[in-house]
Formats: structure tokens, sequence, C-alpha cells
């Protein structure tokens, strides 16, 4: 069953210059997927992002999340729509400085106005989980990177949503907090079959997920599996990388002359 | 591009941001202006206008001037915070500090000189309304706009140290901060909370402690407990926003069932960061916010003395003389030629107060012919009377009756003349001074009056008269050059004892009542022109701050938003931000204000029997209108900059 489903989905900016952000993509995505979208600065991958994330809407192409057209939502009721479907994890982890690790958490509940009982008792989950009990008291101001990411994790996951969307989660981390961070969402996918749609640079951490969708131009460029070791899997998104960086055409033109 | 033009296009080019700075900085530059203006005025010949004119702008151009230091200072080293990352790309860039210093010094003192010049102008074009208010209130009869050069030297000499000050101080705020401090933005400190249980104590006690001493005095009035009282509330107010208010924000925080509830998470959370930054702020608006409402309050009330105090006065002119006194004829002969001379039109009433012994207390008493009494009522239209022989009517005097009832029934002989009444009832109009009226004071029957022909016992034949003289001015306010050398030696003698030794006595209402006035006026226009200057600067300086954290908010609420925040949420988040900025100073100033009109009506009553509530509401709820349209102006500002 696919959770989410694009269907030629373009967006133009307009302006002196029009822009072509992203083109006619269509893709789909199952539940409990883990997927990766890579792609070169400038290929639309943040476009795409905030597409999915419903706080902008393409020119044309279809959108639909768990059956639904976010498109033909009112305003308000499409805000409604995010509180309950999605969940965000940021590169710039943009936890609220004023309110603690736990408070920070439970914010999406407190949003929904649910009982301070059951709150207490999901926080207390997600924070054994994503080891946070011991800072649960501290403001984001006196925790490291990796400890921000993974409460902002928890901020993505207390709710239950039926999918997670992360830009660049890893961009900010040391390697060490990155591969932490990797393997929580890893874990997460594969225990509470979350669907995660990442978007990345880096290489290592595509090779977390279950399938990388690779863009440039705004266009689907390529799409690769995993297969069991992620060793390989890491070399192929490299093979693939390759050929996005390089100019394909180019090379073609040279062996034709 | 030279310096100067960068200074020069920095400034320009931010001024959608300078804005609210501007306009609070030239209104307080035209409000001292404008002050100086009547305080240099050559043409006040009244010596004791002159000193309150120039004693009155003296305390308001001091406050002015706290207050506006304190104000470019805290909205400067706001702006310089907002622009920090621009002077870390500066430095970087490789401007060495000097002249970085040269930059902020020039920046500051264009928009000085700015302010300055347009302050000015706006002050000189408003001076002649200014004066033609001030001659009405005065009842001056010229008061004309003129050119002189203290009024300027005195502004620019003021502003311009103010603007040099601000802008070394200013430079040196940026100047201890590293390249890579400035080049990361904000340098808030943390986002913590920090805040002392036992000043957060003594905040709340020694708030508690002002107000029981305030409601202690509406029983027991003592003028000296004031002094304790504004001590008490002013270190009181300061403990309670620096640490008071952020430890019951604690207390709320830590009750999870309280503070996990639905917008109440980011509001309290948020709030306690801003009350922490602005708590110096917040202080010194809910100090100056209580003078402002107090001296316009007080004043405020003063169309209620009006009207009281001329219930209290009816008798436009009066002069009391006794039976040896020498100068009656002259006096009196002065008095109405003055009255003729300044073309006023009077009614005089002649009274012959006799004295006898009450037969009922063993007292004197004084008694009034019932014919006099209606002479006089008929031109204050007041009731008449018609007693028949033997019956009698107390006069009422308003100081004495207060609180204890008079007996309103009594049978009792003039002793000396054994002529029996019976008294029932009072007169109930205050119609001689109280001080005349040291005696009770008794309305007989012409018959009645006819019989007494014995003096007071121990005294001659005419001895124990007294002649009252009575003159009603229709234009009572206009009264005042009637007279002022007989007052001089009434004030002169009775300044520090309640016996007068004249054998005459002499009070002119119109007078006092020009006096009163006049100071009441002062204070009220001084303190309405303070006021406002001070509602301007908090509320811009609110602004201020929050354009200073725009970016951090922006993106919070840019997070909020895509966690599903509808927009009518956003809306009540950021009411539960703004409000408490907006109306928790001003909240305080409220409840300052209200024990204060508390003690000022329990000194009021002490003074003279006036009721000040009703007007006191009235500029509360004035100033909560002012105040609430000013809160919807910034957050439709604030709304629009975050929604984007």
């Amino acid at each position: 069953m696919s959770i989410l489903k694009l269907d030629e989905v373009t967006k133009v900016y307009e302006g002196k210059v029009a822009h072509l952000a992203v083109n006619l993509l269509s893709f789909e995505v199952e539940k409990g997927e883990f997927l990766a979208v890579m792609g070169p600065s400038g290929s639309g991958k943040t476009t795409l992002l905030n597409i999915i994330s419903t706080i902008d809407t393409p020119t044309s192409g279809d959108l639909l999340i768990n059956d639904i057209n976010p498109l033909n939502l009112p305003k308000n009721e499409l805000s409604l729509f995010r509180r309950k479907h999605l969940g965000f994890v940021f590169q710039n982890f943009n936890l609220l400085p004023a309110l603690t690790v736990e408070e920070n958490m439970i914010l999406p509940l407190t949003l929904d106005d649910q009982p301070v009982e059951e709150m207490k008792k999901k926080v207390k989950i997600l924070a054994e989980q994503l080891n946070l009990t011991s800072i649960l008291e501290k403001r984001p101001a006196e925790i490291s990177g990796g400890q921000a990411q993974r409460t902002a994790i928890g901020r993505a996951l207390i709710h239950e949503p039926s999918l997670i969307l992360a830009d660049e989660p890893t961009g900010n981390l040391d390697s060490k907090s990155a591969k932490d961070v990797l393997e929580i969402l890893t874990e997460v996918n594969k225990k509470r079959q979350t669907t995660i749609i990442m978007v990345t640079h880096d290489p290592t951490a595509a090779s977390y997920c279950d399938r990388v969708l690779f863009i440039k131009d705004g266009q689907y460029f390529n799409e690769i599996y995993k297969d069991d070791r992620r060793q390989t899997f890491f070399q192929r998104i490299l093979n693939v990388l390759s050929l996005l960086g390089g100019n394909v055409n180019d090379l073609s033109t040279i062996r034709l002359s | 591009m030279t310096f100067q033009q960068f200074a020069y296009r920095n400034v320009i080019r931010n001024s959608r941001v300078y804005a609210a700075f501007f306009m609070a900085s030239i209104f307080s530059v035209m409000v001292f202006f404008i002050y100086s203006m009547l305080m240099f005025h050559p043409n006040i010949e009244d010596q004791f206008l002159q000193d309150i004119a120039f004693g009155g702008m003296l305390v308001a151009e001091i406050i002015l001037i706290i207050f506006t230091l304190f104000f470019l200072f805290y909205s400067m080293s706001a702006f310089l915070q907002a622009r920090s990352k621009e002077f870390g790309i500066l430095l970087n860039l490789g401007m060495d500090r000097e002249q970085m210093d040269r930059l902020i010094f020039i920046e500051t003192m264009i928009l000085g000189f700015i302010s300055i010049a347009v302050g000015i102008f706006f002050g000189f074009s408003f001076s002649k309304f200014f004066f033609m208010v001030i001659r009405e209130m005065f009842l001056l009869d010229s008061l004309p706009l003129y050119l002189s050069w203290k009024p300027f030297a005195l502004t620019i000499f003021v502003f311009l140290s103010l603007f040099i000050t601000i802008s070394i101080s200013s430079a040196m705020y940026i100047r201890k901060k590293e390249i890579i401090q400035l080049l990361k933005g904000n340098w808030r400190k943390s986002d913590d909370v920090d805040f002392t249980k036992w000043k957060a104590n003594l905040g709340f006690g020694l708030l508690l402690a002002a107000y029981s001493l305030v409601i202690i005095s509406t029983y027991y009035m003592n003028i000296e407990m004031s002094i304790i009282i504004i001590i008490l509330a002013t270190v009181g107010t300061y403990y309670f926003f620096t640490d008071s208010i952020l430890y019951l924000l604690h207390q709320i925080r830590k009750r999870k069932n309280l503070y996990w509830h639905r917008y109440r998470l980011i509001a309290f959370a948020e709030v306690s960061i801003k009350i922490r930054e602005n708590a110096r702020m917040f202080f010194i608006v809910t100090i100056v916010s209580t003078i402002a409402f107090l001296s316009v309050g007080v004043v405020t009330s003063f169309s209620t003395f009006t009207g009281q105090y001329r219930a209290l006065n009816p008798v436009s002119i009066f002069y009391s003389s006794n039976w040896d006194n020498p100068f009656e004829r002259e006096h009196i002969m002065k008095i109405t030629n003055q009255l003729q001379s300044d073309n006023l039109s009077y009614e005089l009433v002649k009274f012959n107060v006799k004295k006898q012994t009450s037969s009922s207390n063993g007292e004197v008493v004084h008694l009034i012919r019932e014919s006099e009494i209606n002479s006089l009522a008929i031109s204050l239209k007041y009731p008449i009377l018609d007693l028949p022989a033997g019956k009698a009517q107390f006069l009422t005097d308003i100081k004495e009756t207060m609180g204890n009832d008079n007996e309103q029934e009594v049978q009792t002989v003039l002793a000396e003349s054994s002529v029996p009444i019976y008294i029932q009832g009072v007169y109930d109009y205050q119609l001689f001074p109280s001080f005349v009226m040291d005696k009770q004071t008794i309305i007989i029957s012409d018959e009645d009056y006819r019989l007494i022909n014995e003096p007071l016992m121990g005294y001659g034949v005419n001895e124990s008269n007294i002649t009252y003289y009575a003159f009603h001015v229709p234009e009572w306010l206009r009264t005042k050059n009637v007279g002022t050398d007989l007052v001089n030696i009434m004030t002169s003698s009775l300044a520090n004892t309640n016996h007068n030794p004249n054998p005459f006595y002499f009070e002119n209402p119109g007078l006092d009542y020009s006096v009163i006035q006049a100071t009441f006026s002062l204070l009220l226009f001084t303190g309405l022109l303070v006021a406002a200057v001070l509602l301007l600067a908090a509320g811009s300086f609110v602004y201020f701050k929050l354009y200073t954290d725009l970016e951090r908010d922006k993106k919070q609420y840019d997070v909020l938003r895509r966690m599903g925040v509808t927009d009518r949420e956003l809306v009540k988040i950021v009411n539960r931000l703004l409000i408490p900025q907006f109306f928790l100073p001003w909240g305080l100033a409220m409840v300052h204000s209200t024990f204060s009109f508390l003690f000022l009506q329990a000194l009021w009553v002490d003074l003279a029997a006036i009721s000040i509530a009703m007007e006191m509401l009235l500029v509360l709820a004035a100033f909560t209108l002012i105040q609430v349209s000013y809160f919807y102006l910034i957050r439709w500002r604030y709304i629009a900059h975050i929604q984007i």
C-alpha cells in the first residue's frame, strides 16, 4: 500500500526569470519504507520536500498522502492534516530554545490538547528509546548536536504520524552523532513501521535507507534499491552520484566525436 | 562612497526599522522644547505663576531627560544587537575597531541631529497652541509667541549630550564582543530563566506591605506614611519584575497539568524569557506610568473640585469685621472700588451677627437674622426661610458636621436677653467660611432678633456684635485681583497660627480658586504630555524588542506552522506572548494607581469633602483604551512580519 503518491508534480517559480524547480516528477512511497532523496544543489530537493510537507503547492500535478489529496483541503484543515499525519526533522534541529528537551518533545501533543498523563507516558517510552532520559530537563542550548537531533526525532515521532520528513538530518552533526541518528531512524523505521522520507547530500546517510531516489534539475534521474550489504549499497550510491555530478551528456559527446 | 556616506546610507536605508524609534525621540524632543519655551517665557509677570511654571516645567523636563536617556540607551542596544551580524561582517572584512566606533558614533549622531531638528521644528510650531492653552488655564491676558535663543540652546544642549553619551556607550557595548559572537548574531546569554527565591518573595512581600499600609491609612491617615509606601512600592515593583514574576511562572511550569496545555507551553516559556530580558524596562515603565496616571487622575478630578468648591464657598468675597475694627469702612470701600474698576457686577449683603450664651449647653452662639439670610439666599438662588417667632435653625458648617450629627432639635434660652427659642433642623448650605463659624451659628426670626438687646455677658453694648459683608459676584472666577493686599495680610498672619490677630477676616475664593486651578492645570498638562511621551516610548520599545528577536521568532513560527499550527492558533500564541509584555507593567501601574487613589481619596477627605473616585475611574478607562489600541497596532505589525 502506498502512503505517498506523486503524479507528474511540477513546480514553476514565477518571476522575471521563470524557474522550473520540479518537473513532471512521479513516484510512490510504500508504507514502512525508508526513502532517501538525493541530488546535487539546486536539483529541487527542498522544493520537493516542501510540496510533500504541504507548505508549498505544486503548479500542476497531484499529490496523495494516505489517500488524501492535501491540495483540496482548505488552509485550516491543511494545518490539522499536517499535525496528524506528518512529522518533521530539520538540519538545524529547530528546537524551541525556551523549552526543555521534554517540553520540546511533547509540543505536538499539547497543541492537540491531549491528557497530561498520556503525554508523560509517551515521553517516557520515547526518551528511553532515544536515550534522552538523563537530559529531559535540559534546554537545547545545553545539549550536544546529536542529542538535539534525537530530541527533534522524538518530537517528530511522539504523535505517531504516518510520514516523517527529514531534511538533511545529519547535515550539522559529527560522524559519530550522525551514525547514532541514522541508526535511530532505521530502528524507528523497522520497529514502528514509520515511513520516512529523508533528503540528504551524504551518501553514508543514504546507504541506511531502503531505496534512494536521485533527482536532477527537478527531474527524476534514477533510483536504486538496497541490497544485503550496506557497504555495496554505499558503493552503488557513489557510482550514481558520480554520474550525477559529472555531466553525463558531455561524456557521450566526447565518445561520439 | 565615503565613510560618512556609508553611515548615512545605513541610517536612511534602515529607516523602516528606525521609524518607531524616530517617532518616540522626536516626540520627546518636541515636548521638551515646548516645556522650555514656557520655562523661559519673558511675559509671565506674575511672580507666583512664574514660580509654578518654572518649577513644574523643570520637574517635567528632568523626568523626561531621565526617561529619554533610558529609552535611548535601551533601544540603541536593541538595534545594535539586531544588526550585530552586519558589524561582524564589517569587522571580518577588515574594519578596525576605531572605525567601527566612528561608524556607530556617526550613525547615532545622524539619528540625533534629525530627531533634534525635527523635534524642535514641531515643538516651535506647536508652541503657539500650547501657549494658548496655558493662557486659558491661567486666565492670563496674553501669552505671545516669542523668539529667544534660550529654549533652543537648552534643548539642543541637553539632547546633543544625551545622544553623545548614548553613542559612546553603545559603541562600547559592541566593542566588547568578539567577531565570532557578532557573526553568530544573537548574543543572548542563555535561554534559561534565573531568579532568586528570596528576592521573589521580597517583591511580593513589599508590594503586599505597601498595599496594606494604604488600606490602613484609609482608616488612620498619616501623611508621613506616604513616603514609606512609595519606597516599599518602588522597590517591590523592581523585584516583582526581576524575580517574583519569574518565580510565579516557574511555579506554574512545575505543574504539568496547568502548563502542558495547548498554547500555554510555548507562551509561558517565551514570556519568561522576554520578561527576564526586559525586567528593568518594565520596572521603569510601571513606575512612570503610575506617576503619569496619578497626575492626570488628580487633575481630572479637578472638575469635581470646581463644583464642590463653589458649593463650599458660595460667597464670592467675604469680609467679617469685629466691633473694634478701625479699617472697616476703608476696606469695604476698597473692595467695592476694585470690583467696579474690574467691571464686575456684585450684590452686597450685610449681616449683623449677635453673640449670646445658649442656656442649653452654656456656650456662646452666633445669631443671624432670617431676613439677612434670605437676601443672600435669593442672590445665590438657595431656598428662602420663613421662621415664625420663637423658632430657629442651625446654619450648617460642612466641616463641622462631617461625621458628628448635630442635635436636630434643641429647646434653649438665649441667656442674656432671656429669649426662648426652639431650634429645629439645619439650613443645609455653607454660606460663610468655616473660619468665622467657630461658634455654632443659629438663624432666628426677625422678631426674636429684635428682642436681643443685651450684650454678651461681660461685654459693652456693641462689643458683642460682628459684621459680615458677603459679596455675591456672578463672575466669581474673575475676582482674583480684588483685595490682594487683604489676602496678603491674612496669609502672613495666619501662616503659623489658627488664631486671627486682626480685627477683621477676609476671604476671596475666586483668588484661592485661581491659584489652585492654575497649579492643577499645570500638573494636568505636564502629566498628560509626559504620559503621552512615555506611552509612546514604552510601546515602541516593546516593538523594538520584538523586532530584535524577529529572526529567531520567525524561525520558530515556521517550525510551528510546519508542525500543523493553524493561522488562528498562531495568532492565539502571539496574543499570549504579547499581552503580558503590554499589559503586565501596565496592569501593575493600574493597581499601583488604584491604591494611590485610595490613599489620595483618604487624604482628600481630610482636606475637603471631595470624592474623586468617578474621575479616577474615567482616567484609568481612558488609558486602558489607548493601551489596547496600541496593542492591536503592534500585534498587527508583528503578525504581518512573521506571516510570510
